[in-house]
C-alpha cells in the first residue's frame, strides 16, 4: 500500500506551511494532525481538485483554513476551551539557545494566541507565508480592504502586548 | 518603529513538522484512495475545499477530559455499583410477599356489608340538601304590550 507520488509531492511541498498555519490557529498539536491527515485524504481521493489551480500553496492553505474553521465551528460547546487553550503556551516557534530571543518567542506564541482567529490566519500568512494582501484575500475568501485593516488591528495588538520586550532586547 | 518590529517577528523561526506525521498521514491518506472510499471523510460537493470532518482521531474529543468540564464519564466501578443496587432492589422485590399488608388485614366485603350500604344511600336520599331548597318562584316575565296599550304619558315621555 505505497503512497501516490503526487500526494507525496503535494506533503513535501506544503506539509510544513500547513502545520504552522494550523498550529497558529487551532492552539493545538491533536486537532493540527487530524486537519491535516483529512486535508490530505481528501486531496489523495480527488486529484482533480487541485487541476487548474494556479496557486497551489494558497489552495491548500484555504483547505485548511476552512476545515480549521470548521472544527472550531463544530466544537462549539467546546469554544471556551479553545478560548482557554489559545491563551495557553505552545511551542509555536523553533526553541532558541539564547534566553532573551527565547522569552520572546514564548511572548509572542502568547500575544498570537490572544489574537482573534480571524486576525491571527491573516497575520501569519503575511509575516511567515510572506502572501500579498491580494493573495491572503483570495485564500481566506475575504475582502482585500478586509485583510489589510485585519492585518493592520493584529500587528498594533502584537506590538503593544511585546513592545516592553522588543525595546529591551533590540 | 513598524517596520522593524515586522521584520523581527518575520525572523522569529516557525517550529518545525514532526517527522513521524509524514508517514501516517500519507498511509492514510494513500489507504483511503487505494480502497476507493471516504470513510472518514465528507465534502460538500457544492462548494470546494470546504471539508466537513468527522470526529478527529487524535483530538482531545476522543475521551473527554477533566478539562471539558465532563465528570460522567463511563467508570467500570460505577457501572458494577449501579448493577448491583439493581440486583438487591429485584431481589427485594422477589421475596415481597404478593398480597399487601393493607390489603390482607382489611376484612372482605361481604353481601350483608353491599346491603347496609344501599340502604345508607337511600336513606341519604329522602333528606333535603340545601340545594334542593326551593328559592321562591320568578314570574316569568311578560311579553311586551303593543304600543298601542302603552299608557299614552309613557308614549310622549
Amino acid at each position: 500500500m505505497g503512497s501516490s507520488p503526487d500526494i507525496e509531492r503535494l506533503y513535501d511541498k506544503h506539509a510544513t506551511a500547513l502545520f504552522a498555519f494550523l498550529l497558529n490557529l487551532l492552539r493545538n498539536e491533536a486537532d493540527t494532525f487530524d486537519v491535516m491527515q483529512e486535508l490530505f485524504i481528501k486531496l489523495g481521493r480527488r486529484p482533480a481538485l487541485l487541476e487548474g489551480v494556479r496557486e497551489e500553496r494558497g489552495f491548500v492553505l484555504r483547505l485548511a483554513h476552512n476545515a480549521a474553521i470548521d472544527l472550531i465551528r463544530r466544537n462549539d460547546a467546546r469554544e471556551r476551551n479553545y478560548d482557554q487553550l489559545a491563551r495557553e503556551q505552545i511551542s509555536l516557534f523553533a526553541k532558541s539557545p539564547d534566553p532573551d530571543e527565547q522569552i520572546f518567542r514564548e511572548k509572542l506564541a502568547e500575544a498570537l494566541g490572544e489574537l482573534p482567529p480571524d486576525q491571527r490566519a491573516v497575520v501569519h500568512l503575511k509575516l511567515w507565508e510572506k502572501l500579498t494582501f491580494e493573495a491572503i484575500a483570495e485564500t481566506l475568501e475575504i475582502p482585500l480592504n478586509t485583510a489589510a485593516s485585519r492585518y493592520r488591528y493584529g500587528l498594533d495588538k502584537l506590538r503593544d502586548r511585546l513592545r516592553p520586550l522588543y525595546d529591551e532586547i533590540k | 518603529m513598524n517596520a522593524d518590529f515586522e521584520s523581527k517577528l518575520q525572523r522569529q523561526p516557525l517550529r518545525e513538522l514532526p517527522r513521524d506525521w509524514r508517514a501516517e498521514i500519507l498511509a492514510a491518506a494513500s489507504g483511503l484512495r487505494d480502497r476507493g472510499e471516504g470513510a472518514t471523510l465528507l465534502t460538500d460537493e457544492d462548494e470546494v475545499g470546504r471539508a466537513v470532518l468527522c470526529p478527529p482521531r487524535r483530538a482531545r474529543s476522543a475521551r473527554p477530559t477533566s478539562s471539558d468540564g465532563i465528570s460522567t464519564w463511563p467508570s467500570l466501578r460505577a457501572w458494577a455499583a449501579l448493577a448491583a443496587v439493581w440486583l438487591v432492589i429485584f431481589l427485594l422485590h422477589v421475596a415481597a410477599p404478593d398480597e399487601p399488608r393493607l390489603a390482607r388485614n382489611s376484612p372482605a366485603m361481604t353481601l350483608q356489608s353491599f346491603a347496609r350500604l344501599h340502604e345508607q344511600t337511600l336513606m341519604m336520599a329522602q333528606f333535603p340538601s340545601q340545594t334542593d331548597v326551593a328559592e321562591p318562584p320568578v314570574a316569568p316575565p311578560s311579553p311586551p304590550k303593543p304600543r298601542s296599550e302603552m299608557p299614552r304619558k309613557q308614549l310622549i315621555g
